[in-house]
């Protein structure tokens, strides 16, 4: 009943973050300077067929009234077409008029569900490396605060945050994919192709998780039912693993929740790096193309995605210790 | 006794303790490697981006075709005394050019996150202490903004106008101010509860008053001591906007584009990128040893440990 609660509670204003979200993005993109329908009529057309195609588009309506209509779309599902991709999957070259009021311009939602699974991959493959890279470190440090194990959690943290992600995606093409030929890196034909973007994200994860990890768990290790543990004759694993470690896990658990916003930058940018075929990639072109629909498009996604992981981390939260007030 | 002197009397240890606590934490701080390490390394880095381009003759963006592809010295077929750390594509000193990338790197870094210390906290420390609906309002604004990305907010905006310092700056201010916020409000929540703020109150201290010389000195402090961690952070955004082509715009170097435009050239000259993000990873390390080291002494102290 409380989890019911909780969860209408917190879907209703996850709506509204999503719909101000949408407005923040929405006004921004008409408010900067850059004119979509130059780029889509191209340079050399005079400025009243410019006008002409913006009206026609509604782009020269009140930005209320834009968003207004938008949002009616929005409601059936309908997240409007793409100004630049027609449905085949070319992209319009510069100055080539396609014309965006016709019918045959690709739509965003099949745009974004068409790619949403290949970022998924990687946010995921990427989040297991650095679990698999913070765990062993993490821990092992959080246990012996005063010893090696810990300078080399410290030591481990602070080098990997210092490392910029498109430095190391950069040398790790060098010498991995060009020099030693172990991985493939451009593009995307295979599962193969992951590895590599999802290592240097990894990377920039890890050194939050370690971080973490060994400041709770140090915390938990000092706390009296530990001792109480050890009195009862419990072996230190089981202490570590089933007592120890699940009291740890709540900051571990809420981390996740508000790095994912880092996390999706990070994305963003490797993508760009590595030309992998997800939203990142296809956010890039859209900004330098101005293409509104689909730039909205990809923020109410990521905002959507955003606020239902936060609703997941905090039911996992209390799930794990009861005693967090949802 | 007049309402003045209770004041004052209570003012004073607190004012004491809260600069011995404060004290004690640099002290803790300064009493680990890693924190002078870092201190050192920093302050080399800073001096040398603070005087070597003013008295140095070498240009950063003068190009010399015939001196182009130099190697650092020692590490290939062609090098001379004159490029320390080689050349680029178009003959430009390498060390020169890094340390320009640092100097703006730095400024960049350091005023955003005093931009957004000063933001989100304020907005935070306010949305706390008044409580009702202006705490809704800031901090539904606050979780709409920190569920935005902070590249797509920034590609979006610089994309189209022509990226300068003071507008990226003003970018990555935007979209860093959520977190703090956060912090500062929760902090706030928790101390409107407090005896001395109520004491404050019935002594007919007004809401500013009591928040401005009285909260914010207990709750600024600790969280200021991990914002050296931001700065870090915020270079790093720096050097990707500059990288995607919009951050701080040729001929003026920056690590970003230094490391784009090296791509071209990786096999047959490596220096070229990797020598810029070595110089940014340094600073980074520096500046990440400088902070964790604050925050486990700030938590040591505070967890009375």
């Amino acid at each position: 009943m409380l989890i019911l609660e909780f969860l209408v509670k917190r879907i209703a204003q996850g709506l509204l973050i999503v719909v101000i979200t949408s407005l923040i993005i929405f006004t921004l993109l008409r408010v900067v300077p850059g004119d979509p329908v130059r780029l889509i009529v191209g340079g050399m057309a005079p400025p009243d067929v410019v006008e002409k195609v913006a009206t026609k588009m509604g782009l020269r309506d009140p930005i209320i009234v834009q968003y207004g209509r938008y949002m009616r779309g929005l409601i059936q599902g309908d997240l409007g077409q793409s100004y630049l991709r027609p449905r085949s999957g070319m992209i319009a070259a510069g100055g080539q008029y396609v014309d965006p009021t016709k019918s045959d311009m690709a739509l965003v939602t099949d745009l974004i569900l068409e790619r949403l699974p290949f970022t998924l991959q990687l946010g995921g493959m990427a989040l297991l490396f650095a679990l698999l890279i913070s765990f062993p470190v993490g821990i092992a440090g959080g246990l012996h605060q005063h010893g090696w194990q810990n300078a080399l959690a410290f030591g481990t943290q602070s080098l990997f945050v210092s490392i910029p992600n498109f430095w190391l995606a950069i040398v790790l093409i060098l010498f991995l994919s060009i020099k030693l030929k172990l991985l493939p890196a451009l593009g995307y034909q295979g599962f193969s192709y992951v590895i590599l973007p999802a290592l240097v994200l990894a990377v920039e994860i890890a050194p939050f998780i370690i971080r973490t990890l060994t400041t709770s768990l140090g915390e938990v290790m000092q706390a009296p039912f530990i001792d109480e543990a050890r009195v009862r004759g419990l072996s230190r694993r089981r202490i570590v693993y089933s007592h120890a470690l699940r009291n740890a896990a709540v900051p571990l658990v809420n981390l996740l929740g508000i790095q994912l916003s880092t996390l999706i930058g990070g994305v963003l940018v490797i993508e760009y790096i590595f030309d992998y075929p997800g939203l990142g990639n296809l956010t890039v072109v859209s900004v330098v193309g101005r293409d509104f629909p689909v730039i909205q498009g990809i923020a109410i996604t990521t905002s959507a995605v955003f606020v239902f992981i936060n609703i997941i981390v905090d039911l996992v939260a209390y799930l794990i210790d009861p005693r967090v007030e949802i | 006794m007049t309402a003045t002197t209770v004041i004052a009397a209570e003012l004073e240890p607190r004012l004491a303790r809260i600069r011995s606590v404060n004290r004690r934490i640099l002290a803790a701080a300064w009493g680990m490697w890693s924190f002078k390490i870092g201190f050192f390394v920093f302050i080399a880095l800073l001096l040398a981006s603070a005087i070597y381009p003013e008295v140095s003759s070498v240009s950063a963006t003068k190009m010399v075709v015939k001196d182009k592809f130099l190697a650092p010295v020692y590490l290939g077929d062609k090098w001379t005394w004159d490029h320390l750390l080689g050349t680029d594509q178009l003959g430009r000193d390498i060390l020169m050019r890094s340390l320009i990338g640092l100097r703006y790197s730095l400024l960049v870094g350091v005023v955003t996150v005093v931009l957004i210390f000063v933001i989100g906290c304020g907005l935070g420390l306010f949305a706390g202490f008044k409580g009702k609906w202006w705490d809704t309002i800031i901090m539904r604004i606050t979780d709409a903004q920190l569920s935005i990305p902070m590249i797509i907010l920034a590609i979006t905006i610089l994309g189209v106008s022509r990226p300068t310092v003071p507008t990226i700056i003003i970018v990555l201010a935007l979209s860093g101010w959520p977190l703090y916020a956060r912090v500062a409000r929760s902090a706030a929540v928790a101390e409107r509860g407090k005896e001395y703020v109520r004491g404050l109150r019935v002594l007919g201290a007004g809401d500013w008053r009591i928040l401005l010389l009285f909260t914010a000195p207990n709750i600024l402090p600790p969280i200021a001591f991990v914002a050296v961690l931001d700065v870090a952070r915020m270079m790093i955004f720096e050097a990707i906007l500059g990288f995607l082509g919009l951050g701080i715009q040729p001929p003026t170097p920056s690590f970003g584009s230094i490391i784009a435009d090296s791509r071209k050239y990786l096999l047959n000259a490596w220096w070229i990128g990797t020598i810029p993000g070595i110089f940014l990873a340094v600073a980074l390390t520096s500046i990440n040893l400088m902070g964790s080291a604050l925050e486990k002494a700030r938590n040591r102290i505070y967890g009375g440990l």
